[in-house]
């Protein structure tokens, strides 16, 4: 192992132990990480921006960055606050029937909006309805941000480690539908029943809150219908988009980008509208990670690792598919999935292309077991560490244990029906 | 015309204070802000009342304005009875809100410099630096508004 290979390693290394441990800004972390690949000379200056095997992956950043900004502007229609009120006075103020309406809203939504975007969305106007109630809102808020990370695993966009892996493996928005939707359908009615069960003390009903509930009026959220409207048929032709990726050719990340150009001429917002929800330090952290990964790459690190995993695996790819569901799980449950994934996609890439058709199945177990890894703790995905700051500042906070409690119940579950999934539809 | 000739004592609040409290005494004083002490009486921070107004409010309304819109007259009043539980601390931890240190001002500072720098940190609050152990002594923008339209005069351009 030369010395370039090592000193690379140890920048990996140590970007994941500061990432991981939130010492330092990730985004500091990842910038710094792929600017020391490029001193190593792990690659050259042009290799960042150019090479689609290890640069800088332009379609998941414009992807992310299109995305960001439909959501920015269908935010100010106020649609999603009328959804949640309407939902409550459709379960006429009671609090078990409220908490089965918000987990299927938040799953639905997160699988078509990121799952943090989708949180924000969704917090502010369970702690209205819970005030309303008169009942705690954590069980709601736990139980929301629960269902968006398992919801945000049926499809392409509805996960940032879904796009890597899309991205990598070619795999289509349709792929993912077909492929995670019905689990994750199952799933999620699992884990409905599940949080009737654990937050079954804190769901009393009365007639008396209910009624306050049935008060509110929740067409008063929108206040421009022609927003929502344009907003609303944007958002179609955008997923319309996505579908069509095989008949059309248009790659997920130009569709988002036209849907949102679209959007900003047919609206005509103020620019620091258009741009509020636009996470730059994300976007920045994702460029940062694929040079940092894409070093390793470069030096024929992934290769080596992907030949010794092949080795292993031999054509042994239910037990590897397995292995790596429950795997994934697990360290996406300690740190970000999404430099996890970032890792992992060059590595089973490598292995899909040894074990041909037989070995595809492994991206979906990478995808199930990152994504639904991330419920395990209060860290596990930055949903989840939103949801705690926003319980926080609403003078309900929730600790890390309790959170990690529910979470932990939740991955066990999900991961051991998803493992068996895998077995049976793919080997 | 110098700072010292402002400056003014004001009611000081520590981060125990809470926001009911806090609004009483801005509405009781007409004052812009708070000064807000450390745990040994020294001036650290001045808030703004609009961020007193913001602890008043339930922090979901914060986080999303247009909830505000879907209550009735009655459920919004309902609301107030809970209000200002929330304590400054709650201010001053708020990742959200930036809270700066106190701007310090030299007594004899001109009313211009003061001005430019009240304005440039964007307060209306700001502290005479005085001798240690002194009762400390502020430029609220009222009384700088006011010593600076007296300044002007009449308006009219001299000479």
């Amino acid at each position: 192992m030369s010395i370039q290979v090592v000193l690379a390693l140890i920048v990996f290394v140590g970007a994941y132990v500061l990432i991981a441990t939130e010492k330092v800004p990730r985004v500091t972390v990842a910038l710094t990480g792929g600017a020391l690949m490029v001193l190593l000379g792990a690659t050259d200056t042009a290799g960042p921006y150019f090479s689609e095997e290890s640069g800088i992956d332009w379609n998941v950043i414009f992807l992310l960055l299109g995305m960001m900004i439909i959501v920015g502007i269908l935010r100010q229609s106020g649609a999603f606050e009328f959804v949640a009120i309407w939902a409550a006075k459709r379960a006429r103020g009671r609090p078990t029937v409220v908490l089965v309406l918000l987990i299927v809203i938040t799953a639905v939504l997160s699988a078509v909006l990121d799952n943090v975007t989708t949180v924000l969305l969704v917090a502010p106007v369970t702690f209205l309805i819970c005030e309303r109630l008169a009942v705690p809102a954590i069980p709601f808020l736990i139980s929301e941000v629960l269902a968006s990370n398992i919801g945000g695993t049926a499809t392409l966009i509805g996960d940032p480690p879904n796009l890597i892996i899309a991205s990598r493996a070619g795999l289509t928005f349709m792929d993912f539908v077909v492929n995670l939707g019905p689990i994750v359908v199952v799933l999620l009615a699992v884990f409905t029943g599940m949080a009737l069960l654990m937050f079954r003390k804190h769901l009393r009903y009365d007639p008396v809150r209910a009624a306050r509930v049935m008060a509110l009026t929740e067409r008063e959220a929108i206040r421009d219908p022609r927003l929502l409207v344009t907003s609303l048929a944007v958002i179609a032709v955008v997923l319309a988009g996505f579908v069509l990726q095989s008949v059309t050719g248009l790659e997920p990340s130009v569709v988002a980008m036209l849907g949102a150009g679209l959007l900003v001429l047919l609206t005509r917002l103020e620019t620091s509208t258009i741009f509020a929800d636009v996470e730059w330090e994300t976007l920045l952290f994702f460029a940062g990670l694929f040079v940092m990964v894409g070093g390793l790459v470069n030096l024929g690190v992934i290769e080596q690792i992907g030949n010794a995993a092949a080795g292993a695996v031999g054509d042994r790819y239910s037990g590897a598919a397995a292995i790596l569901l429950v795997g994934s799980a697990v360290v996406s449950g300690i740190v970000d999935n999404i430099p996890y994934v970032a890792t992992m996609a060059p590595l089973v890439n490598d292995l899909v292309a040894v074990g041909g058709d037989a070995a595809r199945p492994l991206w979906w177990a990478l995808t199930l077991g990152a994504d639904l890894g991330g419920n395990a703790t209060a860290v596990g995905a930055s949903a989840n560490v939103v949801v705690l700051g926003i319980a926080r500042r609403n003078g309900q906070p929730i600790s890390f244990w309790e959170f990690t409690k529910y979470g932990l119940i939740t991955t066990g579950v999900t991961v051991a029906i998803a493992v068996p999934y895998v077995m049976v539809r793919y080997f | 015309m110098r700072a010292s000739d402002l400056a003014v004592p004001l009611p000081l609040v520590d981060r125990h204070t809470t926001a009911l409290q806090a609004a009483r005494l801005v509405a009781r004083e007409g004052l812009t802000g708070l000064v807000i002490t450390d745990e040994r009486g020294t001036p650290q921070t001045a808030v703004p009342a609009v961020d007193v107004l913001g602890l008043l409010i339930p922090g979901f309304l914060r986080d999303d304005i247009r909830l505000a819109q879907v209550y009735d007259q009655k459920a919004a009043e309902e609301l107030w009875l809970d209000a200002g539980r929330r304590t400054l601390a709650d201010l001053l931890d708020d990742d959200d809100l930036h809270q700066a240190a106190l701007l310090q001002i030299e007594p004899d500072a001109t009313i211009l410099e003061v001005a430019a720098r009240m304005s440039h940190a964007h307060v209306q609050i700001a502290v005479v630096k005085s001798r240690p152990g002194a009762a400390p002594l502020f430029v609220t923008m009222p009384a700088l508004m006011d010593a600076i339209l007296t300044l002007c005069g009449d308006g009219r351009p001299t000479g």
